[in-house]
C-alpha cells in the first residue's frame, strides 16, 4: 500500500548554517494522518530517527549523492495511530508517549494557567509528555517553553472548549535555536 | 508556531505618550487653545496634535508593537526599527509645533518648520506602517481584530498623507491647485482619517481580543463582527476617499461625510452589541480594574455617538464639535487607551521580570504589582472630569472646562504614578519580590529573554 509522502528540502536552510529542527517538527506536525515525510538533508540525521521513532515513525535513509542524504519518514501502524490522536485533525498527539501528567486551565485567570504549566514541567522528567488545556492559543509560553528546552504542539479543541497543547520535556534542544534563528529570519 | 516574545521599545513609546498626554492636560487646564481659542486656531492645533500625535498615536504604536505579533502569531517584523521611528516622531511633533506657533506669529517665521514636520513625521510613521505591514503580511491569514487594524493602518496612511500636504501648503512649498484645495476643506476628512480611522477603528479590533483575553470570553467570530468590519471600512472609505475626490471634483462634502456617518453609525451600535455580549460571556465573573474602567471608556464611546447624532439632528453639529471631539478623545479613547495601560504595563513587567523562572522559584502574581483600589479613584477622577469637561463645553462655560482639566491632570498623574510603581515592582512584597534569576526591568524599554 503506497502512503502519500510530503517533501521538506532542509539542504538550503543547513547550507545557510541555519538549524532546521523546528522547521522539521513543524512539517512533522502538518502531516495528514498516514502521511509520510520524505526528508532531504546534508547529512544523515540520525538523531532525528529517535525523535521521530519515538512518534511512531519508521525511517529509510539512502545515501543521494554530494554527500545529500533522503530519508524516508513512514507512519508504523499509521491507522491507529491516527484514530488514537486525541484532539484536533492535523494534531498528532498519539506519536508521544501518553502523557504523564494533564492540567485543565481553562478556567484559570490569565497568567496563571502559563505559571502552572511551567511549574509542572520542572518537576516532570526528561522525555514525558504533559497535556494542558487552556483557554486559548498560549503565545507567551511559546517562547519560554523554547528557551527552556521543551518540544511543543498543540491545536485548538475540535469543539471549541479551548486549546490543547502537549509539552514534551526536552524534547527539543535544539529548538532554542531554531526558534530564534527563524525569529531573527523574519 | 513560536509565541510572541517582548517588544522592546512599548515601553518607551508608552512613556513619551503619556508625558504629551500630561502636557496636553496642562495646556488645557491653563486655557491654552480649544476653547479659549477658536477651534482652527494655530494654539488649537498645538493642543489637538499634542494629543492625537505625542499621546495617542504614540499609544497605538506601542501597543500594536506588543499587540500585532499577538493577532496573528507571528513575530514583529523588526524589534529594532521601533526606535529611530520614535525619534522621528517625536522630532516631527516638536517640529510642528514650532510650525504651528509660527503661523500663530508666536516665533519667528523664517525657516518655516511645518515642512520639516511634514518629512520627519512622515518618515517616523512610514517606519511603524512598514515594520506593521511586514508582519501582518508574514500572517497566512488574519483573524478579525487583524482586519480591522489593516483598514485602521490605510487611514493612518492617509491621515498623513493629508498632514504633510497641509504642511507643505501652510509652508508655502508648493501652491498647486488642488493641495490648495485639499488644505482649504479637507480638515474633516483629516480628522475623520485620524481619530474615526487609525485610532478609533484599530482600537475597537484590538479591543475585541483584549477584552476577550482580560475576562476569559471565547473570543467573537460572528456575523456582528464582520459587519462591524464591513460597515465601518465602507464609512471610512466613503468618508476619506470619498472626500478626497469630492473636493478635488469640487463636489459637496458634507454630504459624503453624512452618508459616512450613517453607516459608521450602525457599525458602532453593532460593535457595541459585540462589546456587550463580551462582557455577558466572560467567565471571569470579577474583573480587574482594567475592564471595570474599560467600560466606562466603552459608555464615553456610546454617549460620544448619542451626542454626535443628536447635533447633527438639531443642526447644531458645526458649533459643537468640539465637545464630540473632545469626548472622543478624552473619554472613549483615552479612557481606554489609560485603563489597558494599566494591565498591559503590568503584564509585560511581570513577564519580562518573571518569566524566565516561573515554576523554578516563587514568584508574585501579576495582580501582585498593582494595587487596584488606590489607582481605582485616579481612574475615577479622570472619567468624572472628562464627562464633566464635555458638559462644560457643551453649557459654554471655559472657566468651568479649564478646572475639569486641571482634575482630568490630577487623575493622570495619579495614574502614571501606579505605572511607575508597578514598572518598579514597588507594590511587590519583598520576599519573592526579585528571585535569583529574575531581573529587575527599566523603567523605559524591555530586555528580551532571547537569545
Amino acid at each position: 500500500m503506497t502512503i502519500e509522502m510530503a517533501d521538506l528540502d532542509v539542504r538550503p536552510t543547513l547550507r545557510n548554517g541555519g538549524e532546521p529542527f523546528q522547521e522539521i517538527m513543524e512539517a512533522v506536525g502538518a502531516l495528514a494522518p498516514g502521511q509520510g515525510l520524505r526528508l532531504l538533508a546534508t547529512f544523515k540525521p540520525v538523531p532525528l530517527f529517535s525523535v521521530l521513532g519515538a512518534r511512531g515513525f519508521e525511517h529509510e535513509e539512502r545515501e543521494i549523492g554530494g554527500g545529500d542524504w533522503e530519508v524516508l519518514f513512514r507512519p508504523a501502524g499509521k491507522n491507529s495511530d491516527a484514530q488514537s490522536a486525541p484532539s484536533a485533525p492535523g494534531n498528532h498527539a498519539g506519536e508521544w508517549p501518553a502523557p504523564a501528567r494533564q492540567l485543565d486551565n481553562r478556567d484559570l485567570d490569565p497568567p496563571e494557567p502559563m505559571v502552572r504549566i511551567l511549574a509542572a514541567t520542572e518537576e516532570m522528567n526528561h522525555g514525558e509528555v504533559l497535556s494542558a488545556l487552556v483557554c486559548r492559543e498560549p503565545l507567551f509560553l511559546l517562547p519560554e517553553l523554547a528557551k527552556r528546552g521543551h518540544a511543543w504542539r498543540g491545536a485548538f479543541e475540535p469543539d471549541g472548549q479551548g486549546y490543547k497543547i502537549l509539552i514534551r520535556i526536552g524534547g527539543a534542544d535544539q529548538a532554542l535555536e531554531a526558534a530564534s534563528g527563524a525569529a531573527n529570519a523574519q | 508556531m513560536i509565541g510572541v516574545s517582548l517588544s522592546r521599545w512599548t515601553m518607551s513609546y508608552f512613556a513619551a505618550a503619556l508625558g504629551a498626554l500630561l502636557l496636553a492636560e496642562l495646556m488645557m487646564a491653563t486655557g491654552y487653545g480649544f476653547p479659549g481659542a477658536d477651534l482652527r486656531a494655530p494654539e488649537t492645533l498645538v493642543l489637538v496634535h499634542v494629543v492625537a500625535i505625542g499621546w495617542l498615536s504614540l499609544l497605538m504604536c506601542g501597543a500594536l508593537f506588543q499587540f500585532l505579533p499577538v493577532l496573528v502569531n507571528r513575530p514583529l517584523a523588526s524589534n529594532n526599527l521601533p526606535l529611530p521611528a520614535l525619534i522621528c516622531l517625536l522630532a516631527g511633533l516638536a517640529a510642528l509645533l514650532v510650525g504651528f506657533m509660527q503661523l500663530g506669529g508666536n516665533l519667528g517665521s523664517s525657516p518655516t518648520a511645518l515642512p520639516i514636520a511634514g518629512l520627519l513625521l512622515g518618515t517616523g510613521f512610514c517606519l511603524v506602517l512598514w515594520n506593521l505591514a511586514r508582519t501582518l503580511l508574514s500572517a497566512p491569514e488574519h483573524p478579525l481584530p487583524a482586519r480591522f487594524v489593516v483598514v485602521g493602518l490605510w487611514c493612518l496612511g492617509a491621515t498623513v498623507t493629508l498632514g504633510i500636504v497641509f504642511t507643505l501648503v501652510f509652508g508655502g512649498a508648493t501652491s498647486w491647485a488642488p493641495l490648495l484645495a485639499l488644505t482649504g476643506v479637507g480638515l474633516p476628512v483629516h480628522v475623520t482619517a485620524g481619530l474615526g480611522g487609525w485610532l478609533t477603528f484599530t482600537a475597537m479590533g484590538v479591543s475585541y481580543r483584549l477584552l476577550a483575553m482580560f475576562m476569559l470570553s471565547p473570543d467573537l467570530e460572528r456575523a456582528t463582527g464582520k459587519a462591524t468590519l464591513y460597515l465601518g471600512t465602507v464609512a471610512l472609505v466613503v468618508a476619506v476617499a470619498g472626500g478626497v475626490l469630492v473636493i478635488l471634483a469640487a463636489g459637496n462634502l458634507e454630504l459624503v461625510l453624512l452618508a459616512a456617518l450613517g453607516s459608521g453609525v450602525v457599525a458602532l451600535l453593532l460593535y457595541g452589541a459585540d462589546v456587550v455580549q463580551l462582557y455577558r460571556a466572560r467567565k471571569r465573573r470579577i474583573i480587574e480594574l482594567n475592564s471595570r474602567m474599560a467600560a466606562l471608556a466603552l459608555a464615553s464611546l456610546g454617549a460620544s455617538v448619542a451626542l454626535l447624532v443628536a447635533l447633527a439632528i438639531i443642526g447644531r453639529l458645526t458649533d459643537e464639535i468640539g465637545a464630540v471631539v473632545f469626548l472622543v478623545a478624552f473619554g472613549w479613547l483615552s479612557g481606554l487607551g489609560l485603563s489597558q495601560l494599566y494591565k498591559i504595563v503590568a503584564f509585560l513587567t511581570w513577564l519580562e521580570c518573571y518569566g524566565p523562572v516561573l515554576g523554578k522559584a516563587p514568584t508574585p502574581r501579576v495582580q501582585d504589582l498593582v494595587v487596584e483600589r488606590r489607582a481605582a479613584k485616579w481612574f475615577l477622577l479622570y472619567f468624572a472630569a472628562v464627562w464633566a469637561g464635555t458638559a462644560a463645553l457643551l453649557a459654554g462655560h471655559p472657566s468651568l472646562f479649564k478646572a475639569a482639566a486641571a482634575v482630568m491632570l490630577v487623575g493622570t498623574l495619579g495614574v502614571a504614578s501606579q505605572l511607575v510603581r508597578t514598572r518598579r515592582l514597588a507594590d511587590v512584597k519583598a520576599p519573592s519580590a526579585l528571585p535569583q534569576g529574575a531581573q529587575r526591568p527599566r523603567l523605559l524599554y524591555s530586555l528580551s529573554h532571547q537569545s
